[in-house]
């Protein structure tokens, strides 16, 4: 570690110039809304040197003073060229597009030379623009799903939206909704995904060599960057689908210097239902919506000052009432997130965001019959802060630094219930607080024209603090006792360096070896009872008890692009290794930590994964898309589970392959299909059944030992679009071609093409009475979704 | 009750709701399940003021035949069995259905899960002694020892203290006038570890001069402990398992009818125990539901035998349903 430190200052020196340099920096925005454009490339061709724009579209240059032209390229559909002179700092806003005249969603994402140039490794990139036009279920544009279509990622199961990356936890994602964190980022029990993707710009999916700048989780970090809203004059868009509505407002608060936008969608399940529930059913009272609405505000104060208010919030409702038994169930559950973020441009090479961070997530339950009244609450609730340093000393060098710090506040299960008015002692609920921080530097440095090495150090603590109860088990021989410990008292103390490092050795024919290694600290915990992703999934902070979880991953690939960049490719193999995993021990129940520590019910272990990823991608041209394949094994070993035995885990897949393509026949239709094939989920299931009591009970076997049967799809969708353009011949005959304000598409969609019967999950059934001699038992699969077109309406004006 | 009852309705809610709302559709299927072992099943109980009775069977392949004659016939005989209340061990004698002492009919009936007109039409063999030395007493533990083809599986239960409720009432459901649950005041004592199991049968004569109910029957949930409620005095209800199927409407099932005469029978049982029940009521309740963990029931049987060894401790309260 000390040689790895001295080797990591050496770096961190300032690199030196024999020439007089000049910087040139500033934002490039795209000049139809004005909004920031992250992932731009400014590329000075004589030099071969360049810069990217980063979350906040600002970029830095610094060159030997001169004249030169610069190319700002987006999408790699569009360069446009400026030529300017440099003899000082310079400081350059650039506004693309500003003469293109376009019917088309601009598309806007790095350059495809980033596959091969960048030390990015197992980081994709994914356009808003690109992802609406993809076959969408029911007609929801979802990210998340999305994403589980590129390798490396599964879905946790049909439709679901928790998503496992390289053989890690759905809580080992990191996502980022404008740099605040998503707890749980699924609506209606994991089948759509809290993103809008109206108010959404873009998606950027890491899931191996994490830079330093990230850290909390072990697997990945899905960030999406939600729209900053139109600078320059006020829109309306929205679309109205089988099962939900949306729309979107934006415009300028002071044009050219403060935007918002405002987006809101809501289901209508709950009318459907209660058309199609009628009222002399004893079900008549059930319903479910949810609706979400994002708000976001920017300002620029000075040339080198901007803010930015983020705000998301949603919820889902799901009621149940059967009036026979009056029995009545609320179940609400939902996410409250707020980010305010501060840019500033202290020099032309030193960029600054100080962000504010407020994220709630809250699950409730409340049932009711006759008299009995019962309520069970969790969630939690944190306050962030973080500021990070972007310096760019010159065009070979690029270093990150900043400090982030949490405090959490996890309430697991708060249970409360009564009968009449005798009220039942559940004890006292719950709280956990803990301050979580972290410290890093990063620095990425060209050692010669073709070996590129990114280092990053990180450094994390955490602690557990008051006011805390700990319950003790006894056992039977001792009586069960409490510690209690007070208001801010440490209870636990944690802490550990995180190293990171990739590398990108450049070869000839566009093409490069890259190689990451990465060491993570993850300091919550996501606790799940079940074989699916639910609500009632519970957030739990290391204690005492749950230590933090922690391990490596260690990755290679050969990357290459082919004709003239139009086609990416890359082949990766990962090895990732994660200790401190955990699982509830056997038999324990989510409502057991009342008057006693979930960390109480939990056990321990470990896992490892390791796989290889295969992927093609076309960005240009009339056909775009991918094919994905990953082939991965992932176990675990827990002592206390499957008799201390490795087990598979529930998301272990050989096989996932997946094709997405999207042909743009003309200016008014295009076409897009996606084919998925997964080797089918884990599960445990009985092996043997006996009787007991008059009752036939099953016996289950190893953990995840029974394999479902593969999982495959078509979905394919056309959008037809309105017609953009006017066109008109004026009194001397030319054609001129105006814009339409209005414009639409009607996008239709059809999920499951062929219908196949995909396992959602198997069961053992016992049918019949055993003692009338008609008893049968069978393994039953429950298969979600059929085949499922749908339409969807959208507008904008 | 309650964590098992919040458990089950978060679970039922979850899946009515995922149900309801996606309409799923569901096909057999055959698929490999790996690692099935034969296992040997002690089903063994002993009640206060009873003989010890112990059924042995063996575990299944899931998809064995179901055939209820080979299972009603595979009982296990030649093994022995003793009892042993710390001062008198017994070893319990291998009786059949078709030769049993009186007095044991209602008792092996139940245990062997058949009407009492139907024991001697099966050769069904279980293990029990008609020592009194060895009959349940409140207070004692019991020791279990079944020694079958050279290997030895022990367990041990207690009858713990009885508790009996304060009073019982029938009330009339708000849409069904004639219909209601019965009720019970319960007095939990405090300080202690106390679980319940909730039985009931009908004792008013039939059209043929008969007892409506044979033998007792467990209600859906019928098994709770005193966690959230260790020391209170309290009302709640419980359903007429007997209540469904032919002659009930939606309106009437699962209720007590007025004029219904019911036995209550009550039964304490110790903490492993418990568990067992627990567990394995769960495991019955969430069949099927994809949100429910696969969990095995905790035995408290050591040696690797499936099943229980129950000591229940009951008290019985008869309630005339009348408002």
């Amino acid at each position: 570690m000390q040689r790895l430190l001295i080797f990591f200052i050496f770096l961190c020196a300032n690199y030196t110039f024999s020439q007089e340099t000049c910087t040139v920096s500033g934002h490039i925005t795209d000049a139809s809304d004005g909004e920031t454009v992250i992932g731009a490339k400014v590329y000075i061709a004589s030099i071969q040197k360049g810069a990217i724009t980063n979350n906040y579209g600002f970029y830095s240059l610094t060159i030997p003073c001169g004249e030169y032209e610069l190319e700002f390229r987006i999408s790699g559909q569009r360069t446009e060229k400026k030529t300017i002179v440099l003899n000082g700092d310079f400081l350059l806003d650039y506004e693309m597009g500003a003469n293109v005249q376009s019917i088309d969603e601009v598309v806007i994402r790095g350059d495809a030379l980033d596959n091969t140039n960048s030390t990015k490794i197992g980081q994709i990139e994914l356009d808003i623009a690109e992802i609406k036009t993809l076959p969408a279920f029911m007609g929801e544009v979802d990210i998340i799903k999305t994403i589980q279509l590129l390798p490396g990622v599964s879905s946790a199961a049909e439709g679901g939206q928790g998503f496992y990356v390289r053989g890690g936890g759905p809580d080992q994602n990191l996502v980022l909704l404008d740099e605040a964190v998503v707890y749980n980022a699924a609506h209606l029990f994991g089948f759509f995904s809290v993103f809008n993707a109206d108010a959404v710009k873009n998606v950027n999916l890491i899931k191996g060599g994490m830079p330093a700048n990230f850290g909390g989780r072990m697997s990945s970090v899905l960030e999406v960057n939600m729209n900053e809203g139109n600078y320059k004059k006020f829109k309306a868009k929205g679309g109205i689908g089988a099962i939900s509505s949306r729309l979107t407002l934006e415009g300028p608060l002071k044009k050219d210097k403060g935007s918002f936008i405002v987006s809101g969608r809501r289901t209508y399940i709950d009318v459907i239902m209660r058309a199609a529930i009628p009222d002399s059913s004893p079900f008549s009272g059930s319903s479910y919506y949810f609706y979400d609405f994002n708000l976001k505000l920017n300002y620029k104060l000075t040339k080198k000052d901007k803010i930015y208010l983020s705000s998301y919030y949603g919820k889902d409702e799901f009621q149940f009432g059967n009036k026979d038994n009056d029995f009545q169930v609320d179940m609400p559950w939902g996410n409250a997130i707020v980010a305010l973020r501060w840019n500033h441009i202290f020099s032309s090479k030193l960029f600054m965001n100080v962000s504010g961070t407020m994220t709630d997530y809250l699950f409730s339950f409340g049932s009711e019959q006759d008299q009995f009244r019962f309520e069970l609450k969790s969630g939690i609730r944190d306050w962030g802060g973080k500021v990070d340093f972007s310096y760019f000393p010159n065009p070979r060098h690029r270093v990150k630094w900043g400090l982030n710090y949490t405090y959490h506040t996890f309430t697991p299960t708060s249970v409360s219930a009564s009968s009449d008015d005798v009220e039942f002692d559940t004890g006292i609920a719950q709280k956990l607080f803990s301050h979580e921080s972290a410290a890093y530097l990063l620095d990425e440095i060209d050692l010669n024209e073709n070996f590129r090495i990114n280092l990053g150090l990180r450094y994390s603590t955490f602690q557990h603090v008051g006011e805390f109860t700990r319950y003790i088990d006894g056992g039977i021989s001792q009586p069960d006792s409490t510690i209690t410990y007070g208001k801010g008292d440490l209870i636990q103390f944690y802490h550990g360096l995180e190293p990171r490092i990739s590398l990108r050795w450049l070869l000839p024919d566009n093409s490069s070896i890259k190689a990451g290694w990465t060491y993570n600290y993850q300091y919550v915990h996501l606790t799940s009872l079940s074989a699916v992703s639910l609500p009632t999934d519970i957030w739990f902070p290391t204690t005492n008890i749950a230590k933090p979880q922690k391990g490596w991953q260690g990755s290679i690939g050969y990357f290459r692009n082919f004709n003239e960049n139009k086609w990416e490719t890359s082949a990766e193999v990962y090895y990732k290794d994660m200790r401190n995993l955990i699982e509830y021990k056997e038999g324990a129940l989510p409502s057991d930590n009342v008057n006693d520590n979930t960390d109480n019910l939990l056990t321990f272990g470990r896992g490892w994964s390791y796989g290889a990823e295969f992927y093609i991608r076309r960005s240009f041209g009339k056909l775009t898309g991918w094919v994905g394949y990953t082939w991965s094994k992932t176990e675990r070993l827990f002592d206390e589970l499957n008799n201390g035995l490795k087990f598979p885990a529930k998301y272990d897949r050989r096989h996932d392959l997946s094709i997405v393509a999207s042909y743009k026949l003309n200016d008014r239709w295009n076409f897009s299909a996606a084919f998925i094939y997964a080797t089918g989920n884990t599960l445990t299931l009985p092996t043997s059944w006996y009787v007991q009591g008059q009752d036939l009970l099953f016996n289950y076997g190893s953990r995840n030992s029974t394999r479902m049967a593969p999982y495959h799809r078509l979905d394919l969708s056309a959008i037809w679009y309105s017609k953009a353009y006017k066109i008109k011949e004026d009194p001397e005959g030319n054609i001129i071609k105006t814009k339409k304000r209005f414009r639409s598409n009607w996008a239709f969609s059809i999920y499951n093409v062929y219908n196949r019967a995909n396992p959602y999950f198997l069961y053992v059934d016992n049918d019949g009475d055993f003692l009338q001699g008609n008893f049968e038992i069978s393994v039953k699969q429950v298969t979600l979704f059929p085949i499922i077109p749908s339409v969807t309406w959208n507008f904008e004006f | 009750m309650i964590k098992s009852i919040t458990y089950q309705f978060i679970l039922f809610a979850s899946f009515i709701g995922l149900t309801v709302l996606l309409n799923g559709c569901t096909k057999e299927v055959t698929i490999d399940i790996p690692g099935y072992k034969e296992q040997l099943v002690i089903d063994g109980r002993i009640e206060t003021d009873s003989p010890p009775f112990v059924l042995l069977s063996k575990s299944m392949e899931v998809y064995a035949s179901t055939d209820l004659e080979a299972f009603l016939n595979g009982f296990i005989s030649g093994a022995v069995v003793t009892v042993s209340n710390g001062t008198t061990t017994v070893t319990l004698s291998e009786i059949c259905s078709d030769n049993l002492p009186p007095g044991t009919e209602e008792l092996a009936a139940s245990m062997f899960g058949i009407p009492v007109s139907e024991l001697a039409n099966y050769q069904l063999c279980a293990y029990t002694s008609f020592d009194p030395a060895i009959w349940g007493e409140i207070g004692k533990t019991y020791t279990l020892t079944v020694s079958y083809e050279g290997q030895t599986y022990t367990a041990e239960t207690s009858i713990v203290s009885p508790t009996s409720f304060d009073n019982s009432y029938w009330q009339a459901d708000g849409d069904t006038p004639n219909h209601g649950f019965s009720w019970v005041t319960l007095s939990d004592p405090g300080g202690v570890f106390d679980a319940y199991k909730w039985e009931v049968k009908r004792i008013d004569l039939d059209e043929n001069g008969e007892e409506r109910d044979q033998s007792f029957m467990p209600t859906f949930s019928p098994v709770f402990d005193d966690e959230f409620f260790d020391g209170l005095t309290f009302d709640f209800w419980y359903e007429n398992p007997y209540a469904y199927g032919e002659g009930y409407t939606e309106d009437t099932e699962w209720l007590f009818e007025q004029g219904d005469t019911v036995v209550i029978k009550l039964s304490k049982m110790d903490e492993p125990l418990y568990e067992f029940m627990e567990k394995k009521y769960i495991q019955l309740q969430t069949a099927g539901n994809p949100f429910a963990t696969p969990t095995n029931i905790p035995s408290n049987i050591q040696g690797g035998a499936l099943g229980v060894w129950a000591g229940y401790s009951p008290s019985f309260d008869t309630l005339v349903c009348e408002p």
